[in-house]
């Protein structure tokens, strides 16, 4: 009799997700699905509004990596009032640089949340260890002092935001054009000096580098392990410079295959003509991938492996963050990288990469100037518009369309978990199939080594209410008639 | 009767009052944007409406971070006040909070308690923490608070503007 193994919900990600497991008579994977069954609709309410709420309201999808669809959406509205990169317009130095700021100390934030708190507690404890001691509780009892400098780091990025983007949390500093406020002396002397209850830049260096190391030193222990963990294939994309490097806010989108040569490069804006999504009735998450390619072979993967993967180098002024790069990619021998469970080294890479970034904007006189904003000339206004940043978990696209009035007619949101969807339920066969391969027994490590294949890609499925009450991760095991046979709860 | 705002009165004294101080700290939880999640915001919307503990940090946020328990270790005095849908809840209730580890951190949730030992772990602080929870019944993407919700709002600003008239009045409520 063939079975069916369930995961739901699938905890320490944002949002829930459920996984199903199909094996067969002999126990053996037949076929593993992450499924994402909560359903949103931003693009739908938003239409109607004014164009200039979007940037607003749709930044409230997630309570984590706010920053990016508020300044995706900014992008796409300086497209709209005819002042976009659309237009051939480039922005003002001072709001450029603020935006930027903005978006490194989100992926600091971002990434330190979904490192420190949700992939560390497995590297030191292991993915076999109980649930009560693998988590960032059981760090908190473990190593207090490390927690303490992760709180701190956590702290020095919302501070950061918030100085840069009005509120700790959905800011509204980008406007149509440019931003609204500058950074004054006091606030970037904050943050670079630090003062009591806040640590330095120089600090927020040091604790990305610790971080670094635990990864360093986990690797080392768990070499066979950590190297053959979902090793799975997918190309790479994300946004590029010039150089073909990886550029967080703004950029051309670069693919490229298992040699690192370049499968397509294209601009944002004509991503439609180069994308298609393919739907599968039982998730709402829908499969994007190269048209020119097919499902199969044109899927990407996005974020921070595809990130490293991509990019060449990073500048010398960061060179902290190049040197740790040039180890990663040295490791591959110059070949991009698959290894799911090394994200976490990319993760680790670029907290180090937005901390040095940051301290070089901090020390940019452009971003206490005062031309803030490009006011669009007469009949600029061209209604469409297209943004694309390098959020924390990847590359994220905001399309809109407005009428003459200016409200909102269309809107279209290809988020990073989106473009993930292929390469993270490749992720989660190939560790079943490693896994539960013979064995259809439900067992803490096994239901773990699932979830830790999705988590390297830190998806946001989508976030929840959060009234006080429970959140348990039922796991299911039904037969091929659905009929329950099993059933494990935690 | 509301047994569960009976059993609150019973072992606890809440006397809005004594969070008036800059040393305290009134938190309130949820997301506006969720129905009856709204909960721990309207109540921090009553207290400003009221002009209650004006000296007191009045914060709204989405959830607990683990980063709550640096902040509170700066404070002597917290409430933390939030929805809640636990079926046994009739309509509110107030607890102290002693703190506890108790593993129940994800990236969308940590309980009071562990915040509170986190504080005292990481921190060396151990604050008096309060925590109010209001019975919530909707959680839909909408604005506003069911009219259940409502009732049980009011009957927990009901049971602090009583303490608030006991303490200015003298009366001892111990």
């Amino acid at each position: 009799m063939s079975k069916k193994l369930v995961i739901d919900p699938v905890t320490r990600i944002e949002g829930h997700g459920k996984v199903t497991i199909q094996l067969d008579d002999n126990n053996q994977v037949v076929d593993a699905k992450l499924h994402v069954v909560e359903f949103r609709g931003f693009e739908k309410f938003i239409q109607g509004h004014p164009y200039w709420e979007a940037p607003m309201l749709l930044q409230r999808i997630c309570g984590i990596c706010f920053v990016s669809h508020h300044l995706c959406g900014a992008k796409a509205l300086d497209d709209m009032v005819g002042v976009g990169y659309s237009t051939g317009t480039k922005m003002l130095p001072t709001p450029e640089k603020m935006r930027r700021l903005g978006h490194y100390a989100q992926q600091l934030q971002s990434h330190v949340t979904a490192y420190f708190y949700l992939i560390v507690p497995e590297m030191l404890f292991g993915m076999d260890a109980p649930p009560e001691q693998r988590n960032v509780l059981g760090l908190v009892e473990a190593d207090p002092d490390l927690v303490k400098r992760v709180v701190a780091l956590r702290k020095w990025g919302q501070e950061t935001i918030k100085a840069v983007l009005g509120k700790r949390m959905h800011g509204i500093s980008s406007v149509p054009g440019g931003v609204n406020q500058n950074l004054s002396i006091e606030a970037r002397d904050r943050l670079l000096n630090g003062e009591d209850g806040l640590i330095s830049i120089d600090e927020v260096i040091e604790f990305a580098q610790d971080g670094l190391n635990l990864f360093y030193d986990f690797h080392e222990k768990n070499r066979e392990q950590v190297d053959t963990f979902a090793d799975v294939p997918a190309l790479n994309m994300c946004l590029v410079d010039d150089d073909g490097n990886v550029d967080y806010y703004h950029g051309k989108m670069r693919i490229v295959d298992k040699n690192k040569e370049i499968v397509t490069e294209l601009n944002y804006h004509d991503y439609l003509d180069h994308f298609s999504e393919a739907t599968e009735e039982w998730s709402y998450m829908k499969f994007p991938f190269l048209k020119d390619l097919g499902r199969e072979k044109g899927s990407v993967r996005v974020g921070p492996l595809a990130r490293v993967n991509v990019t060449k180098t990073y500048a010398d002024d960061t060179p902290l963050a190049k040197a740790a790069l040039e180890r990663f990619h040295d490791y591959t021998k110059g070949k991009a990288n698959d290894m799911t469970l090394h994200t976490n080294w990319a993760r680790a890479i670029e907290i180090l990469h937005s901390a040095e970034q940051i301290k070089v904007l901090l020390s940019d006189p452009d971003l206490q100037k005062d031309q803030l904003v490009i006011t669009p000339p007469e009949g600029a206004w061209t209604g469409e518009g297209v943004g694309v940043v390098e959020a924390p978990r990847g590359t994220l696209l905001h399309h809109y369309r407005a009428n003459e009035e200016g409200n909102i007619t269309f809107a279209n949101l290809v988020v990073a978990t989106t473009q993930n969807n292929t390469v993270m339920n490749r992720s989660v066969r190939s560790v079943a199939e490693d896994y539960l391969g013979g064995n259809a027994e439900i067992t803490e490590g096994m239901m773990n080594a699932i979830e830790v294949s999705i988590r390297a890609y830190d998806p946001c499925l989508s976030c929840a209410t959060h009234a006080a009450g429970q959140m348990p991760l039922i796991v299911s095991v039904l037969d091929s008639k659905g009929e329950l046979v099993n059933e494990f709860v935690r | 009767m509301n047994l569960s705002a009976d059993k609150a009165f019973s072992h606890i004294t809440a006397i809005l009052a004594d969070y008036n101080n800059a040393d305290s700290l009134i938190y309130g939880i949820g997301n506006i944007g969720r129905q009856d999640d709204g909960l721990g915001w309207a109540f921090i919307d009553w207290l400003e409406q009221e002009s209650i503990c004006p000296k007191a940090e009045l914060m709204r946020h989405y959830q607990l971070h683990l980063e709550d328990a640096d902040m509170i270790s700066y404070k002597k005095k917290v409430l933390f006040v939030d929805a809640s849908k636990v079926p046994t809840l009739d309509t509110f209730q107030l607890e102290n909070v002693k703190p506890k580890m108790d593993f129940s951190f994800t990236s969308h949730a940590i309980s009071v308690e562990a915040i509170l030992a986190t504080c005292q772990t990481c921190f060396d602080n151990t604050p008096d923490v309060q925590f109010l929870t209001i019975k919530g019944y909707e959680w839909e993407l909408q604005q506003g608070l069911t009219n259940k919700a409502k009732l049980n709002l009011n009957q927990a600003t009901a049971y602090f503007k009583t303490n608030i008239n006991y303490k200015l009045s003298g009366v001892n409520h111990e």
